[in-house]
């Protein structure tokens, strides 16, 4: 329990670095730090159900780029600019970087198995960010296909 | 004539300037769209790579322009990004004259980010926060912190020295791994493992290679592929500096 709290913490504060990295502008920082710690509590809350790696990315994928879907609308940014910093935590940047250590030192197993580790972890997240938009873009065509029924239906 | 021939190039510079401050293809490429149609133009034609952007307008009475540009170099820059996007929007609401489009889009280009001290404590701060994140402790954390801002002093000199990226790369990886063996030698730290796990973060094209997969996935294969193997052969890079510094001085990892 006491790690996973210090996970998230750490995750919110690497979120934050990388957003300073990536110029993105103060009155966004704190906003998306935060989006970074609730996407990495959900990644373990899902981890701790179901102990798989790869679905867990997905589903927390998912809330990130919902969190970002909604921060976008409230402060009229660019959903990216909100979305890759919150991503952060998530990122298989330590897997690839064992893929080709691995690689480097000659040990073409261990390379072959993050290999394919990483792969599907940043399939996972690229699916999750595509995702989102697209059940986004279909609720809203079946809530206006709705309205319309009802209110013609008045009328 | 000449007119529509700035107006292009206009255009095109807010499209590379987002493009190569990260902005996604599919945005840069409707960006572009909105805008020329905003200065009516009958039809735009927009084929943009990671590497380059090709746009043909054409106005009413079937005149047509044509330009080019090459993106030399890309990182992240998300305020560039953002204020590209919304000029587009303005210049879509209201009429926004040539002259002035221009100078906004120059005022974008040379905007100020953070200041490189901030950048330099970034690294530090990431370098120690991930090593604690992978399971590293406080000794772990600190040698993380000093061997990350080493690293970017190096990278910011080999930048002045304009040293070849994917060769800076293994400059900088080399030079963490062997800060973080003194570290661990010096009895700071315990792991160099954690340490050099910590300090990759920042180097490390993780998220280049997320968005090259969703490029992929969204149909943009040139852009998309090119992105992914960019992201393996940086990744190679930052391994191989590792491994050569670690095998040499450190013993087994």
């Amino acid at each position: 329990m006491i790690q996973a709290v210090i996970q998230t913490l750490m995750g919110i504060i690497g979120a934050f670095g990388f957003a300073l990295l990536f110029n993105v502008r103060r009155g966004k920082l704190v906003a998306v730090s935060l989006g970074a710690g609730v996407c990495w509590v959900v990644y373990l809350l899902v981890y701790s159900n179901c102990q798989d790696k790869v679905i867990s990315l997905l589903f927390a994928t998912m809330a990130a780029a919902l969190i970002s879907e909604v921060l976008a609308r409230v402060m009229k940014a660019p959903v990216t600019i909100l979305l890759v910093p919150i991503l952060i935590p998530l990122i298989p940047g330590s897997d690839l970087f064992y893929t080709t250590s691995n690689l480097v030192r000659g040990d073409a197993v261990q390379s072959a198995y993050y290999g394919s580790l990483v792969l599907k972890e940043a399939g996972a997240i690229a699916f999750g960010i595509i995702l989102v938009p697209c059940i986004g873009q279909i609720i809203m065509k079946i809530w206006r296909l709705l309205r319309n029924i009802l209110q013609g239906g008045k009328r | 004539m000449e007119n529509k021939e700035r107006i292009l190039n206009a255009i095109l510079d807010a499209g590379e300037i987002m493009l190569a401050s990260g902005g996604e293809i599919n945005r840069v490429e409707n960006t572009i769209g909105h805008m020329a149609a905003a200065y009516g133009y009958a039809r735009v034609d927009v084929f943009a790579v990671i590497s380059c952007i090709v746009v043909t307008i054409r106005d009413g009475e079937g005149n047509c322009a044509t330009q080019s540009r090459r993106i030399a170099a890309r990182d992240t820059n998300m305020r560039k990004v953002e204020r590209i996007n919304a000029l587009s929007r303005r210049v879509c609401r209201e009429k926004v004259s040539l002259e002035e489009l221009e100078r906004e889009i120059e005022d974008i280009r040379h905007a100020q980010g953070y200041s490189d001290w901030t950048i330099l404590l970034m690294y530090g701060v990431i370098s120690a926060v991930f090593t604690v994140f992978f399971g590293g402790g406080l000794g772990d954390a600190i040698g993380s912190f000093i061997s990350g801002i080493i690293m970017r002093i190096v990278q910011k000199l080999g930048i002045w020295l304009k040293i070849q990226s994917i060769i800076l790369n293994i400059f900088c990886s080399g030079a963490a791994a062997l800060v973080a063996i003194w570290m661990v030698r010096l009895g700071v730290a315990r792991s160099v493992d954690m340490i050099v796990i910590g300090n990759i973060m920042p180097l490390i094209p993780g998220i280049a290679l997320t968005v090259s997969l969703r490029d992929l996935l969204w149909g943009d294969f040139i852009s998309g592929l090119t992105g992914v193997c960019e992201a393996l052969i940086k990744a190679l890079a930052i391994a191989g500096g590792c491994a050569l510094v670690i095998l040499q001085f450190g013993g087994g990892l």
